[in-house]
């Protein structure tokens, strides 16, 4: 019988992978910023300044302003509160979901399976912005649309992965042998199966937020991001993308803090791979 | 299969008729009267109740194939998404072709010099572009390699297969660098892993000539990552509006977001079946090639853990769309 | 030993690879050398006369009578013409007609065309086809611009002159007569089915349709027949889909398109001081406005409305959307609208003592919580109603932005189902009542632009501004009425932003008309 790793076991039993360092660190510093810079920053995030508007990076303002006027470090900043929570918040459930699914199809095979594939093939084969546009139209632009649209594509993935390595472990010797032995359904499930699979399934989830993010950020460019006057990354690149030939900061500084947020997340991705190949 | 179409098909129509907004509305401008809104619902049979508007929608798409006249254009709906389909086509696979000539070298290179500097850099640098959103790139790239440097058009289509290849190379290498940092990893993970399995030691055992073992490794290597591949085509398959939309290309993407802004429900289902059926196709070429790979290497399975590593990077394939 | 067998099947596969990416970027650089003309050259295909717009959607109908849409209307402005028209201040002009009589009891209008008129099929106009036209007009019961006058009958005395006899009085009559919609089309539609006509129209404008897409684009040749001798100057114009703003902006620098519709007034400095570029302005008739539902229990309070526009500062709005290239409006009538009082008006702004008194005198001195309704995906609405949220915060009144789509936006705002708007306000023909009647009429279908807003005196006031011939008298009328409008604030006219035109430097003579609009006819590329 295999013996049901933890990441956490495998954490104390390897020297960490750099990658997983340098990602964590890098990770720490930003949000680190993102909750320090607006608490310290004599500048609101909200509070427009129109005389002081479309100032390039100074002294006074390290990233310049914005077109009315707010000073850009401390909206990207406020921006990475934002964005770092809606990141985590709106994959929990997806990811909670789908790992289920792909337990239960994994396991049981059947019908439960067929469903689960049918569901997710009609969801994938249906036009993604569809689907966006949809749902915004619905609950209108904002944090709720973003939430419900990643909700009802989201899963498929954790399910997709979850799905194929349950498969490949419920063939195995040993879980037939805990069917002999009594155990039940849910314990095979939810005590064998699924500390095996899940370090699959964490790996999946931290790029998967690199490509939430992006997408979010793309919400903002199509106006269908977060509701101003809450700073978003997303929203921050989309106003100023019109100003990128003339005044190239007030896009390009939160599109970098997005891209060193998906260097982070890839970063820890590659390093918790590399521990998962090496267990 | 079929059953994935007959739930799209359903699922659209249903949908954008319960969502707010009007397409008479969009049509007619803001300052249409009642009476010519009202007119114009009769026209479109928008008074109808819904199960009316729902069996003549299905008797018009079996007896015609057609989902009627689009609202918004004034024209057939299959006519219009036929006329921009060869634009997305050719986009799609012009970013298609890319990915697989940056990801394989790529994947390969660093396979092979593992935790060389190559490989460390392969490993690090695609990250940035996985953080870029392609509207951001491609704008720094028309930008740079249009505007500035005056080496390729800012936009549109250019006339004949050389002007339409020319037309292509900024928006497919947009779309090639949003996608290859995840065929790169998976395709390298998978080298790595055949590399040193077991079966790669069973066969050099068995004295095997080279040839055939290295035929084994790639097909190895190819299966997870030509269904990860497969994957971020079907997305691409009336997802590409973002770059449709930055490199101004009449494509099937931005036909999509505005009939769906003008509520062009005739339009939308249009695309919408269209497009299910491109993904269908897409999965079914994948399935084949998949087959026929998985034929060959059947009874040299590198291990339980490989078929679960294929789903690995799918991960983030389903917002490669965006 | 073993492994390096390996590693060179593996080589070779990369050695095709590589060769994959050279054979592409060789098909991509064979082209670079090919054609590079239309990257960086004049105009798309060399064609000195082609001259090539950028306009952000594709033309869809070419029935005069049925569109309104800007898309559709400055399609169909470039092929029919009507009798009068107007010029770049909204001067009313004489067009196809070359003089026009007004009777003095305002109840006769004669028209005398000018001689020579042949349409682009090279058939003579007559007095018959602009009587047929008018008729065709008021009897379309999906007109978009209806004739709203009272009109008696419409006739051809003699094959030079056409007139037009009211019931009753009715001064706006010969601004809506300058609108595309009252283009003058060949009697019976020269034989044809009238779905056929406007499929393949024919017209007397300075262009005819030669090629249309109506997803893409729209390509005219110029009209051999056209009145003005000697014009068009172009032999072509080709009307170019380019949907993203940013992406026309890049077209017009490398010289893919000659000139921009609609630029972003972001974009309009760089586009100034371009090598290559230079923008053409005139004043408008369309007027940012926030809109009150007065329907709303909250804003049914003059207190309120007065409180909230007097804590915005209007000035710092237009600064922040409109890179200098708007005026801040003061009243609801834009400035190129003869009657506005824009220079004269006391507006109800930029005073935030005098708000809290406002507030204070309300029914809600300790404030409420209210939603802006914004439209998604405009930049500028979205910056001016952040503004005005923090203005209000200033009177304790906390405000949402409730950002929704488009369509959406039109449904619920249609419906009244929103406190706060952003919207604009436009007139559609060269005449005060186009705006007046349509946002403080209360017995209109729009119910004062859905702000629910009534008040007798005002609507007393703009009917009788109506029937009362252009003059000092007219002038007075609206000057009240601006001013009762300005201090009850049922909306806050916010800015006018002028008519802009992004063109390539060696663009000539290119008039742009206050509803958007353009004429081409004396347009030549130097």
């Amino acid at each position: 019988m295999l013996s049901h790793y933890s990441l956490r076991l495998r954490v104390l039993e390897h020297r960490l992978p750099h990658t997983l360092i340098a990602g964590l660190a890098l990770l720490a510093a930003i949000v680190l910023a993102a909750i320090i810079i607006p608490a310290v920053s004599p500048y609101d995030p909200i509070a427009e300044d129109i005389p002081s508007m479309l100032q390039p990076p100074s002294f006074a303002h390290p990233f310049g302003t914005d077109q009315l006027g707010r000073d850009l470090l401390v909206r990207v900043a406020a921006a990475g509160r934002v964005d770092l929570a809606l990141m985590v918040g709106v994959e929990l459930l997806p990811f909670l979901i789908g790992t289920c699914a792909g337990l239960v199809a994994g396991y049981y095979g059947g019908w439960p399976d067929r469903i689960i594939t049918l569901l997710s093939d009609a969801l994938i084969a249906f036009p993604f912005y569809l689907l966006v546009a949809v749902v915004a139209f619905v609950t209108g632009t904002g944090i709720t649309g973003i939430f419900l649209t990643f909700l009802i594509m989201g899963w498929i993935i954790f399910a997709r992965t979850v799905k194929g390595a349950t498969a490949s472990l419920a063939g195995a010797e040993w879980v037939d042998s805990a069917r002999v032995m009594g155990f039940s359904d849910a314990s095979i499930l939810f005590r064998q199966l699924l500390p095996n699979v899940l370090s699959q399934a964490v790996i999946v989830l931290v790029s998967d937020m690199v490509a939430l993010l992006v997408a979010i950020v793309t919400l903002g460019y199509l106006g269908l991001g977060v509701r101003p006057p809450t700073p978003d990354w997303g929203t921050m690149i989309a106003d100023g993308q019109s100003f990128l030939a003339t005044r190239w900061w007030v896009s390009t500084l939160p599109g970098a803090a997005v891209v060193l947020v998906g260097i982070a997340l890839a970063l820890i991705g590659d390093g918790l791979n590399d521990m998962r190949r090496r267990a | 299969m079929l059953l994935v179409l007959a739930l799209v098909t359903v699922g659209v129509f249903l949908i954008v008729r319960l969502v707010p907004g009007d397409p008479a509305q969009m049509v007619l401008g803001l300052k249409a009267r009642p009476e010519q809104i009202a007119d114009m619902h009769r026209r479109l049979g928008l008074d109808q109740p819904l199960w009316r508007q729902f069996t003549s929608f299905i008797a018009t798409l079996l007896t015609t194939g057609d989902t009627g006249l689009s609202i918004a254009y004034n024209a057939s709906s299959r006519a219009l998404v036929l006329s921009r389909m060869p634009v997305s086509l050719w986009l799609i696979g012009c970013s298609a072709v890319l990915v697989v000539a940056i990801s394989l070298p790529l994947a390969m290179t660093a396979a092979l010099h593992k935790d060389g500097w190559v490989d460390q850099l392969v490993r690090i640098v695609p990250t940035i572009t996985l953080g870029m959103p392609e509207f951001w790139v491609g704008l720094v790239f028309v930008l740079l390699f249009a505007v500035t440097l005056k080496i390729f058009p800012v936009g549109g289509v250019q006339p004949g297969i050389d002007g339409m290849l020319y037309s292509m190379a900024l928006p497919s290498l947009t779309i090639a660098l949003a996608q290859t940092p995840f065929i790169v990893r998976s395709l390298r993970t998978r080298i790595l892993e055949v590399l040193g399995s077991d079966f790669v030691v069973t066969l050099r055992a068995a004295h095997l000539p080279e040839r055939v073992i290295r035929r084994h490794v790639l097909r190895n290597a190819l299966l997870p990552a030509l269904q990860l591949y497969g994957m971020k085509i079907s997305f691409l398959v009336g997802g590409t509006l973002v770059v449709e939309q930055v490199f101004g290309l009449p494509g099937v993407g931005s036909l999509l977001f505005n009939a769906i802004t003008a509520r062009d429900f005739p339009l939308i289902q249009a695309i919408a079946i269209y497009c299910a059926l491109g993904v269908v196709l897409v999965s079914v070429v994948v399935e084949i090639a998949g087959g026929l790979i998985d034929y060959r290497v059947r009874g040299a399975a590198v291990g339980g853990r490989n078929r679960a590593a294929a789903g690995e990077w799918n991960s983030a394939a389903a917002r490669g769309a965006l | 030993m073993k492994k390096t067998s390996t590693i060179r099947a593996i080589r070779t596969a990369l050695t095709a690879a590589t060769a994959a990416v050279l054979a592409i970027s060789l098909a991509a650089c064979s082209q670079t050398g090919g054609s590079t003309t239309s990257a960086t050259g004049a105009s798309a295909s060399g064609d000195q006369t082609t001259f090539t717009y950028a306009r952000s959607a594709a033309v869809s109908s070419l029935n005069l009578w049925t569109e309104i849409t800007s898309n559709n209307a400055f399609a169909i402005d470039k092929i029919f013409e009507p009798l009068v028209s107007f010029d770049k201040n909204g001067k009313i002009i004489d067009w196809l007609a070359k003089s026009h009589q007004i009777s003095d009891d305002g109840l006769t209008y004669t028209f005398t065309l000018r001689d020579g008129l042949k349409f682009s099929n090279g058939k003579n106009v007559t007095a018959e086809d602009a009587v047929f036209s008018l008729q065709q007009h008021q009897a379309e019961k999906d007109a978009a611009l209806p004739l709203t006058a009272d009109i008696a009958s419409v006739t051809a005395p003699d094959e030079h002159t056409v007139e037009i006899k009211l019931n009753s009085p009715y001064t706006p009559l010969l601004a809506e007569l300058a609108n595309f919609s009252n283009g003058i089309v060949p009697k019976d539609f020269g034989g044809k089915s009238e779905a056929d006509f406007f499929a393949n129209p024919v017209g007397t404008g300075p262009f005819v349709v030669s090629k249309w897409d109506k997803s893409g684009d729209l390509t005219f040749t110029k009209n051999e027949n056209y009145w003005q001798k000697g014009k068009p100057g172009i032999s072509k114009l080709v009307y170019k889909l380019v949907e993203d703003g940013t992406q026309a902006v890049n077209q017009l620098k490398t010289g893919q398109v000659d000139g921009i519709e609609d630029p972003a007034l972001e974009n309009l400095d760089e586009l100034e001081n371009g090598n290559d570029t230079k923008v053409e302005t005139a004043g408008s008739w369309v007027t940012h406005t926030f809109f009150f539902n007065t329907a709303d229990e909250h804003f049914a309070d003059v207190h309120v409305r007065r409180a909230l526009a007097y804590a915005l500062n209007r000035a710092d709005v237009t600064k922040a959307v409109s890179f200098g290239h708007a005026d801040t409006a003061k009243t609801v009538l834009p400035k190129a609208i003869e009657y506005s009082t824009q220079d004269s008006i006391k507006p109800v702004d930029n005073d935030l003592a005098k708000a809290k008194e406002e507030i204070a005198q309300s029914k809600y001195p300790d404030g409420f919580e209210a939603k802006i309704l914004l439209a998604s995906g405009n930049n500028a609405y979205s910056q001016a109603a952040q503004l005005l949220q923090s203005a209000a915060a200033k009177v304790g009144v906390k405000l949402d932005i409730d950002s929704v789509d488009i369509a959406t936006f039109r449904s619920r705002f249609k419906a009244f189902d929103y406190q706060i708007m952003i919207n604009s306000a436009q007139a559609d023909y060269p005449d005060a009542d186009s705006i007046i009647d349509f946002q403080a009429d209360p017995d209109g279908f729009s119910k004062s632009y859905w702000t629910s807003y009534s008040n007798p005196e005002v609507t007393a006031e703009l009917k009788k501004a109506q029937v009362t011939p252009d003059g000092d008298e007219r002038a007075d009328l609206y000057e009240k009425i601006q001013q009762t409008l300005a201090d009850e604030v049922p909306y806050i006219p916010l800015y006018s932003p002028q008519i802009v035109k992004a063109l390539r430097k060696n663009v000539n003579g290119l008039e742009v008309l206050p509803n958007n609009s353009v004429r081409f006819q004396d347009v030549t590329l130097g």
